[in-house]
């Protein structure tokens, strides 16, 4: 069960299977939950589409929060301005230009994909 | 006895505003992230906020919160001084610092908090990285404008103040964080703004990007400027200086931009004194700035009231009774660029070097030289110098920076803070760069005398051959340095040459140095050097002698009342009776020491003389003495970092084992020690283990003793020692001090009483956020077994709505999301949230471990 490919990775042309995302956004939830998330709160996430962007929405949700997405292919001003109305406390992206744009925002973390697979501490 | 401070944090000047959130989310970070740096440009509140976050922590941090303040440091080298310095580790001879400091934290659950990383950055984090790798449970929570990147840190950006909403104020909300700041730092000096001044304050807040130290700033000026007249100011200024740093962050320049205008509004003489001030390494009185900082054109006279300007303007700040200043780091830094464009930097450093001498020379004579001062008074003079410890590095820095050799070393001779007595051997390091440089121009006395206390420091590191070599070196040339160094000198080689197994040409020092000290009126001398001829005639056998100098020693130790001369011949009369076999005598001397040593606040000389004390009360029978003893001793030198001092405790447990007739815990505590010993390289097998070995296979039998040996070795000191302390508790019950005081742990680590010891474990920040910490801890436990009882009751007691327990069994059949949700006719979005909330409430950290726990307790079967 669970097998069903949900998304192929344009680049890598690895698939996604339902088992794997719901296993990684559960996981990624607890991540977010952990760093602060509450119900209600705007998530920044701004990564390329594809797997990864599917598991950060997911956990986003699951969390319960608001996904906040910033398409990466922004110039640096208007990445700023999407950041700067977001509120939003916690960016998930790896992008290096993205998390400069968040310098002087509201934004307190920024959480890279792997900091979402990280296995918790405590397991 | 009083509990020792759990923690080093200093009062907070002010009302904390805002970042409510903030501290909650902190304070949960820090229960599972082992590092957490505080980012973000100066001004923008790091150490205020990592100070408050700490300060709500103290209560899970059994071992302690402790406050390292790097700003104060100039030189990557002195980050494990200032650690040691803080946590009072001592430096132990032939070993790294920093692995003494890891040894002491060890598996202790406890908080440093590094402040103000960013100039030391690489330091900091090769420090913190091996710190926690060391210490399992150790936390760190660092204060940087970069990130250290190491691995497990937590980057966690500190942003500006929240600010209004975009838009006019809405009449009735909530004022916004920045703005509840600027009006609360009004008030503070006397500006009571009405709504009519609101829309400026909110405009004033924004062009401030919500900078806390920007917002102070401009604050502190609303008893001339209103709101409006601020803003228009820094508005004209933001423009100037957009031309000037483009490359600058935005937000560095709006704070920039506020320090200049602040600065600029002072009137020329306070602009004098705020940008000498930055000279001064930590906090600073009165008296300080104005030896240091008066000098053309400011008179020593006016520095109070300039000073107090500073202070009303925010750019100094000062302690509630006014009696200690300091700058804020960005404040300095800004204040140091000035002191430089203007010229004066060489010549303000050269005067804050000239009167740190001219002080710690006072300081030094009072405390030790001039006779007939009451103990009082040379106290409070030991403790001033060693509050200048931080200026005293910057000073000797100074010294070595602009070669001035015969300043920086007369700062040397006359640091006592620097010293073994005050518990450091740093001098060493600082007497050894200053001898590299050029000393031509040096009189021949000053080299001498450096060379003296290079070997005064060499002799506390046990380095014997290489402190007799450099004491005869300096004993030639010394003449002109006075006679109470060449006594101080004698001292030395005294203790050296006993050391070495030399009595006889120790006998001559001593007799040399007495002489001398008898010549002139030097108290401290003629105890010292009669404490010497007591020691060196116990050496020869000669117990009556040495009785009769020991009790002159006293005499004039008392005499002169400093608590480290008299305890040191207390401690050599103890010696003494011990040697005639008189242990009630020596018992009662020992113990007049001990109230001495804990007045100095010298934790190893403390240690050692509670476990002479402790022996000694073993072999008379007085087990609850003994065990009390022992165990202070004990944790004071873990608590120095001391394996001597661990390795002489085992020692006396063995001896109190044994009297006790626990022949099987005397061989292991004497393994123990022996193990110890060698890992430090400190061979010495005694002539008691031997007797003690003989007694053993007498009675045990030899493959008995043998195995016990083995076992010994191999124990660590802790587990060895517990076996003892812990052991009578069972054995003498009815005689022995409650449980908690048996452990290994009275004295100077706070004693962890069962209740704490077992929920420190589940101890989370959520119980240090709640209004009593102590209660709180046995909330929590109590709350933790109540789930976990909850949790072994099957469903019906399950923390579990219904909902989620229908969501747990289904994902015992290996359902997906989706499938779930078609199954109960939901949302997959959803059926994520209650698998999140489902994780939460178990502690779990997938789905698998659901499934696996639904499998079990809610007895649905996959």
């Amino acid at each position: 069960m669970g097998e069903r490919i949900v998304m192929v990775d344009s680049g890598t042309g690895l698939g996604l299977t339902e088992g794997q995302l719901d296993a990684r956004s559960a996981a990624a939830s607890l991540q977010l939950r952990r760093r602060g998330v509450r119900a209600g709160d705007s998530v920044l996430v701004c990564l390329p589409v594809g797997p990864d962007l599917l598991v950060a929405t997911d956990a986003v949700i699951a969390a319960g929060g608001v996904v906040w997405p910033v398409p990466p292919e922004l110039d640096a001003p208007a990445l700023r301005r999407r950041i700067l109305a977001s509120r939003a406390r916690l960016m998930i992206s790896d992008l290096p230009h993205a998390v400069d744009a968040a310098d002087g925002s509201r934004v307190r973390m920024v959480v890279g994909v792997a900091d979402l697979d990280a296995p918790h501490p405590d397991a | 006895m009083p509990q020792p401070p759990r923690h080093n944090l200093p009062a907070e000047p002010n009302r904390f505003v805002g970042r409510d959130r903030d501290l909650d989310e902190l304070c949960e970070l820090l229960a599972d992230t082992r590092v957490v740096t505080l980012c973000g440009v100066g001004g923008i509140g790091k150490t205020r906020l990592a100070l408050r976050v700490a300060a709500r922590l103290v209560p899970a941090y059994p071992a302690g919160v402790w406050l390292v303040e790097l700003a104060r440091i100039g030189h990557a080298e002195q980050i494990e001084r200032e650690l040691a310095r803080v946590l009072g580790v001592r430096e132990e001879s032939g070993r790294p610092l920093l692995d003494t400091v890891a040894a002491r934290l060890g598996d202790a659950r406890c908080l440093l908090v590094l402040d103000n990383c960013e100039h030391l950055v690489d330091r900091c984090a090769e420090v913190s990285a091996r710190l926690v790798a060391a210490c399992r449970r150790l936390g760190i929570l660092a204060t940087s404008r970069e990130p250290l990147r190491i691995a497990g840190e937590l980057v966690w950006r500190v942003p500006p103040l929240d600010l209004p909403e975009p838009g006019p104020p809405r009449p009735g909300a909530p004022l916004a964080e920045a703005v509840r700041l600027f009006l609360d730092r009004a008030a503070a000096v006397g500006t009571r703004l009405g709504e009519e001044s609101l829309a400026d304050t909110v405009r004033l807040c924004r062009a401030l990007d919500g900078l806390p130290l920007a917002l102070e700033l401009a604050a502190a000026r609303t008893s001339m400027l209103s709101p409006g007249q601020i803003a228009d100011r820094l508005d004209d200024r933001f423009s100037l200086l957009t031309t000037g740093g483009r490359t600058a962050p935005a937000r560095q320049r709006t704070l920039l931009a506020a320090v200049e205008w602040s600065h600029d509004l002072l009137p020329a003489r306070e602009q004098v004194l705020l940008r000498r001030l930055s000279v001064f390494a930590g906090a600073f009185d009165l008296d300080l700035a104005e030896r240091v900082c008066a000098g053309p054109p400011l008179a020593p006279a006016e520095i109070v009231e300039l000073l107090g300007g500073l202070v009303d303007k925010s750019l100094v700040q000062c302690d509630e009774d006014r009696r200690r200043y300091r700058l804020l780091e960005t404040i300095k830094r800004f204040a140091a660029g000035r002191l430089a464009d203007a010229g004066e930097l060489d010549e303000v450093r050269d005067r804050h070097l000239g009167a740190l001498c001219e002080l710690q020379r006072g300081h030094f004579t009072t405390e030790l030289v001039e006779p007939r001062v009451p103990w009082p008074r040379r106290l409070a003079a030991l403790s001033a110098g060693r509050a200048l410890v931080d200026d005293l590095r910057v000073a000797l820095d100074w010294a070595v920076e602009s070669r001035n050799v015969p300043l920086g070393l007369q700062l040397c001779f006359h640091s006592t803070g620097l010293l073994p007595v005050g518990g450091l051997t740093e001098i060493v390091g600082w007497a050894e760069r200053l001898l590299a440089l050029d000393l031509s121009g040096v009189p021949g006395w000053q080299v001498a005398q450096a060379k003296a206390y290079l070997a005064y420091g060499l002799e506390a590191r046990d380095e014997l051959e290489r402190a007799l070599r450099l004491a005869r070196e300096a004993i030639d040339g010394l003449d002109g340095a006075g006679p109470y160094a060449m006594g101080v000198m004698h001292s030395l080689f005294v203790m050296v040459l006993l050391r070495l197994g030399r009595p006889e040409e120790a006998l001559l020092h001593a007799q040399q140095g007495l002489e001398l000290a008898d010549a002139g009126d030097d108290p401290w001398n003629q105890a010292s050097g009669l404490a010497g001829l007591s020691a060196v005639a116990l050496v020869r056998g000669r117990l009556r002698e040495a009785q009769r100098h020991g009790e002159e020693a006293l005499r004039r130790a008392g005499e002169h009342g400093h608590r480290w001369i008299m305890a040191r011949a207390a401690t050599q009369l103890g010696a003494v009776a011990e040697a005639r076999g008189d242990l009630m005598t020596a018992m009662s001397h020992y113990e007049t020491a001990v109230p001495w040593l804990c007045e100095l606040g010298s934790g190893v000389e403390l240690a050692r003389c509670l476990a002479r004390g402790g022996r000694v009360a073993a072999m008379l029978h007085e087990f609850p003495a003994a065990r009390e003893r022992l165990g202070r001793s004990l944790a004071l030198s873990r608590c120095t970092g001391q394996r001597q001092g661990v390795a002489r405790c085992l020692v006396g447990l063995s001896v109190l084992a044994e009297a006790e007739g626990d022949l099987e815990g005397a061989v292991l505590t004497a393994a123990a020690a022996a193990g110890l010993r060698e890992e430090i390289r400190q061979h010495s097998v005694s002539s008691r283990t031997e007797g003690l070995l003989a007694r053993a296979r007498g009675k045990l039998g030899d493959a008995r003793t043998v195995a016990l040996w083995a076992r010994g070795r191999a124990m660590a000191p802790d587990e060895a020692a517990r076996h003892v302390l812990d052991g009578a508790v069972t054995a003498g019950r009815e005689g022995a001090a409650p449980a908690g005081d048996a452990t290994v742990l009275p004295g100077a680590v706070p004693p962890a009483p069962q209740v704490t010891g077992a929920a420190d474990e589940v101890l989370s920040p959520r119980a240090a956020r709640s209004p009593s910490g102590v209660s709180a801890v046995g909330t929590v436990a109590a709350g933790m077994v109540g789930a976990v009882t909850a949790l072994s009751a099957a469903g019906a007691g399950s923390p579990l709505t219904a909902r989620e327990q229908e969501i747990a069994a289904l994902l015992t059949r290996g359902l997906s999301n989706r499938a779930i949700a078609e199954e109960l006719v939901i949302s997959p979005a959803t059926v994520a949230r209650h698998i999140a909330n489902i994780m939460d409430k178990l502690g779990h950290t997938s789905r698998a471990q659901i499934a696996v726990w639904a499998a079990e307790y809610l007895r649905v079967s996959a």
